[in-house]
């Protein structure tokens, strides 16, 4: 029994060492320390072999995982900008499909010294060439927030731009990860990184800003859509006037009046003179203010007429200036010469080199080929009925594309009856600034630009 | 006993030499890790700032102290619009985010930089509101990342957004 455990002790020297050399002589004792001695770099070894590449993979992958966060948050901002710009330019037309495409590259693009990129802002994005490459998928138009949304593969629910009102911008990034290739197998490391945003026109606005202070009464008050107009169709409009209407402009169909809103901002210290204010709100839609009640209009708020464009008897002409100042402001938006009738304003020279003419000034029979950049779109208040000396109640916002005079790639300021053509448009094209909380109980109209994913 | 002693010091002298070069990894790790956070942090920052100017009404872009910049700094800054709480990235201040205005030229098909005049995008003047506005920082968010215990040359973090403006 003693000498077959001794042999087993011979044979696999390493166990019960400790008892072994508890009762071991003192060559034992020796020759047991100096197998200790090896054992100690055979340990050494297993750590080197075992805990080092462990160590250092959990350190790459804690690495390589916070420079993807990094970028996944890069290529987001990039997307979700890109999205945002393209959908800031559909207006419902065919032609603008290309500005906002054009758009959406303007953010992203290396053409330009400042832009969006990513792997800590050292790559382009849409760059197809080099080490690490990034493609833009879009931006893809939808008509609905649901389909962009649902779309992550082209599902045929893409529509024109002419329809679209929802944008949706892909990125897929490459980025080398730095410790991907201790694994073994691995002879790629580029991984992929992709992010997509959605954006598109919200809700209707119940306070829309910066837009253009004329009203429309209502043709049809119980129609929620489109208060009894007809779209694509061109309305002969003059200001109101009481007495038999002026007679129609040449191109125009039916003849409605309109308003000019008070917008006189007694606050301005900047081209504080009421003609120029006029002009500026109808050049480019009332001009950005802190204050909501002098560069907004609210559904459901009471307005007054400008008071200084009174409504006198049709047979009167012309019609009171501020309405011939307020079209000379109008006018910019088809070219950039100052015509004889508004050099009176105060500052309008140095004023008119701020407004770009449209690229689009000509008459346009089908709202869907117009070609422009959107300048002459306006989107006014339409209110319950015409009221000079009163309160006329705004029930929601439309759009008009204003059209020319017939033949011409301009309008008539100095019209002794204020007139001009306007087609109706609906509510396609995205306001830029406003509000849709508060619950003012309209269904529809136009909204803004947001993010929708 | 004492043979087992013999042992348990070879693991201690084991220990002593590996801990101290595990630790450094470690926290050179976490020095990485904390460096592509502030990135990530930044770039948030800016995005929120952007974002946020860009749906503000009346901004006049030429002016450094207008309100609607101010309150926006603060709110990317700090969380808040008066800038009453600490801020998000230590060392941070509003002074360190830099705006500039653009505005796309149908002409030439590029974003350029939109100057403060009557024909830029001065609206103290009349001018018309920008198409893009680009956040960066004037000179970068300077980062300390300590090495192996040594302090390694500190180097600027230079993020930048920009996002299309739909304010007027």
């Amino acid at each position: 029994m003693k000498s077959q455990r001794s042999r087993i002790l011979a044979k696999t020297p390493r166990r019960k060492e400790h008892v072994r050399s508890s009762f071991a002589s003192l060559r034992l004792c020796e020759r047991v320390s100096a197998r200790r001695s090896s054992e100690r770099g055979a340990s050494a070894i297993v750590t080197l072999v075992i805990l080092v590449p462990m160590v250092f993979a959990l350190i790459g992958f804690g690495l390589d995982l916070g420079i993807l966060y990094s970028i996944k948050g890069e290529v987001k901002s990039a997307a979700s900008a890109a999205a945002l710009a393209a959908a800031n330019q559909l207006i419902g037309t065919d032609a603008s499909g290309v500005a906002a495409g054009n758009a959406a590259l303007a953010t992203y693009d290396s053409g330009t010294a400042l832009n969006n990129r990513y792997y800590f802002h050292g790559f382009p994005i849409g760059q197809t060439t080099g080490t690490l490459i990034s493609s833009v998928d879009g931006p893809v138009y939808y008509a609905t927030a649901a389909d962009a949304i649902a779309s992550s593969t082209p599902t045929g629910t893409e529509v024109g731009p002419a329809f679209a009102h929802y944008v949706r911008v892909t990125v897929a990034a490459q980025t080398k990860l730095l410790f991907w290739s201790f694994l073994p197998g691995v002879s790629d490391r580029t991984i992929q990184v992709m992010a997509t945003a959605v954006a598109g026109v919200s809700a209707p606005l119940c306070q829309a800003c910066g837009i253009e202070p004329y009203a429309l009464a209502a043709i049809n008050q119980g129609d929620p859509v489109d208060f009894g107009f007809t779209t694509n169709v061109t309305y002969s409009l003059y200001y109101a006037c009481t007495g038999a209407p002026p007679p129609i402009l040449p191109g125009g169909g039916i003849l409605v009046p309109y308003v000019l809103l008070n917008r006189l901002d007694p606050n301005a210290t900047v081209f504080a003179d009421e003609a120029t204010q006029a002009y500026r709100d109808l050049a480019g839609g009332l001009p950005g203010n802190t204050d909501s009640t002098v560069a907004c209009f609210r559904v459901n708020n009471p307005e007054m007429s400008w008071v200084s464009a009174v409504v006198a008897a049709c047979s009167t002409a012309p019609v009171a200036p501020i309405v011939t100042e307020a079209l000379c402001g109008l006018d910019t938006r088809f070219e950039s010469t100052v015509p004889g009738s508004c050099e009176l304003i105060p500052s309008v020279d140095l004023l008119a080199t701020a407004y770009q003419p449209d690229t689009d000034p000509t008459f346009t029979d089908v709202y869907n080929d117009y070609g422009g950049s959107g300048r002459r779109i306006i989107t006014i208040p339409i209110i319950d009925v015409i009221n000079p000396t009163g309160v006329m109640n705004v029930l929601g916002f439309r759009q008009f594309l204003v059209q020319p005079q017939f033949g011409g790639t301009n309008i008539a300021a100095a019209d002794t009856s204020g007139r001009f053509l306007a087609m109706y448009i609906g509510s396609v094209a995205p306001v830029k600034q406003g509000r849709f909380d508060g619950g003012c109980g309209i269904s529809n109209g136009p909204g803004k630009v947001v993010l929708h994913q | 006993m004492r043979p087992a002693r013999t042992h348990r010091g070879g693991v201690l002298v084991e220990a002593a030499l590996f801990v101290p070069v595990f630790l450094m990894l470690l926290l050179g790790t976490i020095e990485l890790g904390k460096v592509a956070y502030t990135y990530y942090m930044l770039e948030k920052v800016m995005y929120n700032f952007a974002r946020y100017l860009g749906t503000q009404q009346g901004t006049n872009f030429c002016d450094s102290g207008d309100p609607n910049i101010v309150a926006a700094a603060a709110l990317a800054v700090t969380g808040t619009t008066d800038a009453s709480a600490l801020p998000i990235v230590n060392g941070l201040t509003p002074g360190m985010l830099q705006v500039q205005i653009e505005r796309f030229d149908a002409a030439s098909q590029q974003v350029v930089p939109c100057d403060c005049s009557v024909a830029g995008c001065d609206a103290s003047q009349g001018g018309q509101p920008p198409d893009f506005i680009t956040v960066s920082l004037t000179d970068g968010y300077t980062v300390h990342p300590l090495f192996w215990g040594f302090q390694v040359d500190p180097f600027p973090l230079r993020p930048e957004i920009k996002v299309p403006y739909g304010g007027t």
